[in-house]
């Protein structure tokens, strides 16, 4: 099992698209995965469970990945949240529906 | 043992096992045996299967008409629809509580809708409107998979007692009386409506038990006295061996059901039709197999699974109606044009950005807004490409348009020309069409007082009691506060069904039925007796229909409507139909 602490670099923080894009990465790995947030843990392959720890800019999550291919499903994860879910820091998008 | 008491409305005594049914909303609660629980897994799988392949078909026609950025909403859809917190948790209730699949659906959106309320942001709220969606598709296409709780209720493989919260005559007639030998309700309001059901049906019945449904686990041997109105659960093996044999003694005497060939008759001889009420072409078989004379009710709007109507194509429409058609030729089949915004039977609007492409002013669809031919007439192009493929797929069989929710003669001449323009373009692109007769859906009151002209502009007249009886009485039957008003022996209702009647009869035009009224089996023979001969309903609840058309005399229930219609309230003329139909014994064949 390997774990990794991350901080939600965008302004926008988890929201859907955000959400979305993680799970869909993290569905390409065979690991099991997980995202805690204090005391809350979910399956990070579950959209609804990245929503449910409505996580805003700053927040500081746990991602837990069990399996085969732990070790790359980690690397990428912490990439994409550090990397801001690649979209751009401003507001802009967020009036948007989802857009996966 | 443990002994209950409530009101015995039907005598007899019934033994068997549970099988407890709770109502809530439109969704049954079902508990399943321990042995079904892979079925109700497996069509959960199907549904939601069947779901992904509508999103993805949704999403492609989307992006191709409209853009990338609403097709979006579709993924983000699709992901909702894998989410181990929706579809996983729903299987994993159905494995641990044993309940239909259907249900656990709505309990595993129940649980995820509450945290989602619990949220500060705004925006992750509204994704609610997303989850109620992707829920409600499955709910939908549970509906129509093999092993749903519809199916479950009439699929028994032995005797049994129903135990339910209460029972609603629309199920009622979709249920296997042959072998559900008695049942009990929480339920003691409509006691006269219950009572009259259950006699017509030959089976024990004790209301009025408050928490029954409760308290018998499913599958606990349950005994019925309904002479008493004493209910026994786990009761002593002589008790039991005491029912069983006096159960058979009555049952015994009770007439086979005919099969279904030759059209139904009175039992004085009136010939009734009886046609199905179908959503999709898929539904064919299961309407022939029932013995419907015809589709007298295709819901066109379960074509579009829950996607705007103008992303529905000519030929798409085409294919499906033909289908329709051909498999029933030459029987009649009647295709209602899109009533979009009939929450009851539609899918709701995926989303807020998607309805303002089609609700100008970003309106959202009322009840008694913008649907039917409303929509119809507001929207030239969508409603005449379904007039088109309609026009085609009428030269493969007996093929009738029906245009819902009309409220004027205005509306049926504005339709009118819309018919005749799709017809010059058909014929101006030199494509093959045939021709349809029209119909009026009689839904409003106001088409309803008007029936005599309104049948001049038409060729048929089909009456929708469902909505029929919510505007008249001016009851919405989702506002719990006052849907118990919602009552089909209104005599306001049964006068304005014979005043449409008459109308159509004037002017030599055939009128049919079609809603809940049609298939209980208590108001049947009353419409009968109204002069109405011709019904439509869901194919499970035509065989129950068939039989009771055979039971009744229509001379019979011509007197006995006339003496309804004189009575002042539902409660009399209840009361008077339990007294009378003691007395007729309308149902069981007593007359011969």
């Amino acid at each position: 099992m390997t774990s990794r602490a991350v901080v939600v670099a965008n302004e926008l923080g988890l929201h859907a698209r955000a959400a979305a894009r993680f799970v869909q990465l993290a569905t390409r790995f065979q690991s099991q995965i997980r995202v805690g947030r204090d005391t809350k843990m979910m399956d990070g392959k579950s959209i609804l469970g990245i929503l449910l720890l409505a996580a805003a800019q700053g927040t500081t999550l746990t991602i837990t990945a069990d399996g085969p291919d732990e070790e790359p499903a980690i690397e990428a994860l912490v990439r994409l949240v550090e990397a801001g879910f690649a979209e751009p820091t401003d507001a802009l998008g967020r009036g948007e529906s989802w857009n996966v | 043992m443990e002994r209950l008491k409530g009101i015995g409305v039907s005598g007899g005594l019934a033994v068997g096992p549970a099988l407890v049914a709770i109502q809530r909303t439109q969704v049954i609660r079902f508990p399943v045996a321990p042995r079904r629980v892979g079925r109700e897994l497996a069509a959960l799988e199907q549904a939601c299967g069947r779901s992904r392949e509508q999103l993805r078909q949704i999403r492609d026609r989307i992006a191709q008409l409209k853009g990338k950025d609403l097709a979006a909403i579709f993924d983000a859809q699709l992901l909702l629809l894998d989410d181990p917190l929706l579809v996983g948790r729903a299987a994993a209730i159905i494995r641990d509580e044993r309940v239909n699949a259907e249900w656990a659906v709505q309990r595993a959106l129940d649980e995820v809708a509450e945290v989602f309320n619990d949220l500060a942001d705004p925006y992750l709220r509204e994704r609610k409107g997303d989850l109620q969606d992707v829920a409600g598709r499955l709910r939908l296409n549970l509906r129509g998979e093999k092993g749903g709780a519809r199916d479950l209720l009439r699929d028994l493989d032995a005797p049994c007692v129903l135990v339910a919260d209460e029972l609603v005559p629309s199920v009622v007639a979709q249920l296997d009386w042959d072998l559900i030998r008695g049942f009990a309700t929480d339920a003691g309001s409509r006691t006269y409506h219950t009572a009259i059901l259950a006699r017509s049906l030959g089976v024990a019945a004790v209301v009025g038990l408050r928490d029954i449904s409760g308290r018998v686990p499913p599958g606990a041997s349950v005994l019925i006295d309904g002479d008493t109105g004493e209910v026994v659960i786990d009761p002593e093996p002589a008790l039991c061996r005491e029912a069983e044999t006096r159960g058979r003694l009555a049952r015994a005497q009770q007439p086979q059901p005919q099969p279904a060939q030759a059209p139904a008759r009175t039992h004085d001889g009136v010939a009734v039709s009886l046609h199905a009420n179908i959503e999709r072409s898929d539904d064919v078989a299961a309407a022939l197999g029932s013995g419907a004379e015809g589709i007298g009710l295709y819901r066109s709007e379960f074509l579009l699974a829950g996607a705007p109507p103008d992303v529905a194509g000519e030929d798409e429409q085409y294919e499906e109606y033909r289908q329709v058609a051909e498999q029933m030729a030459p029987r009649p089949v009647t295709i209602r044009t899109f009533d979009v915004d009939e929450r009851q039977l539609a899918h709701p609007l995926v989303d807020a950005a998607l309805d303002a492409r089609w609700f100008p002013q970003g309106e959202r669809p009322g009840r008694a807004g913008l649907r039917g031919i409303r929509f119809g007439l507001a929207h030239p192009p969508i409603f005449k490409t379904q007039l088109r493929a309609l026009l085609r797929a009428a030269a493969h069989g007996s093929l009738r348009i029906l245009f819902p929710f009309v409220s004027s003669v205005q509306d049926v001449r504005g339709a009118k020309t819309l018919l005749a323009e799709a017809r010059a373009e058909l014929a101006a692109r030199g494509v093959c069409y045939g021709t349809a007769a029209v119909g009026v859906m009689v839904e409003i009151p106001s088409a309803a007082f008007t029936a005599s002209t309104l049948a001049r502009e038409a060729d048929f007249f089909t009456i929708g009691t469902n909505d029929l009886i919510q505007y008249t009485l001016a009851v919405d039957r989702t506002d719990e506060r006052v849907s118990d008003r919602y009552e089909p022996l209104h005599p306001a209702v049964l006068r304005l069904i014979r005043q449409v009647r008459r109308g159509a009869v004037r002017c030599g035009i055939p009128v049919s039925v079609c809603g809940e009224m049609a298939s209980d089996p208590v108001l049947l023979p009353l419409l009968v007796g109204c002069g109405l001969t011709e019904f439509s309903m869901t194919p499970g609840a035509l065989p129950m229909a068939r039989r009771v058309i055979e039971d009744t005399r229509a001379a019979d229930m011509a007197r006995i409507a006339a003496r309804v219609l004189t009575l002042g309230t539902v409660d009399e003329i209840e009361q008077y139909l339990l007294d009378t139909f003691g007395r007729y014994t309308v149902y069981d064949g007593a007359h011969s």
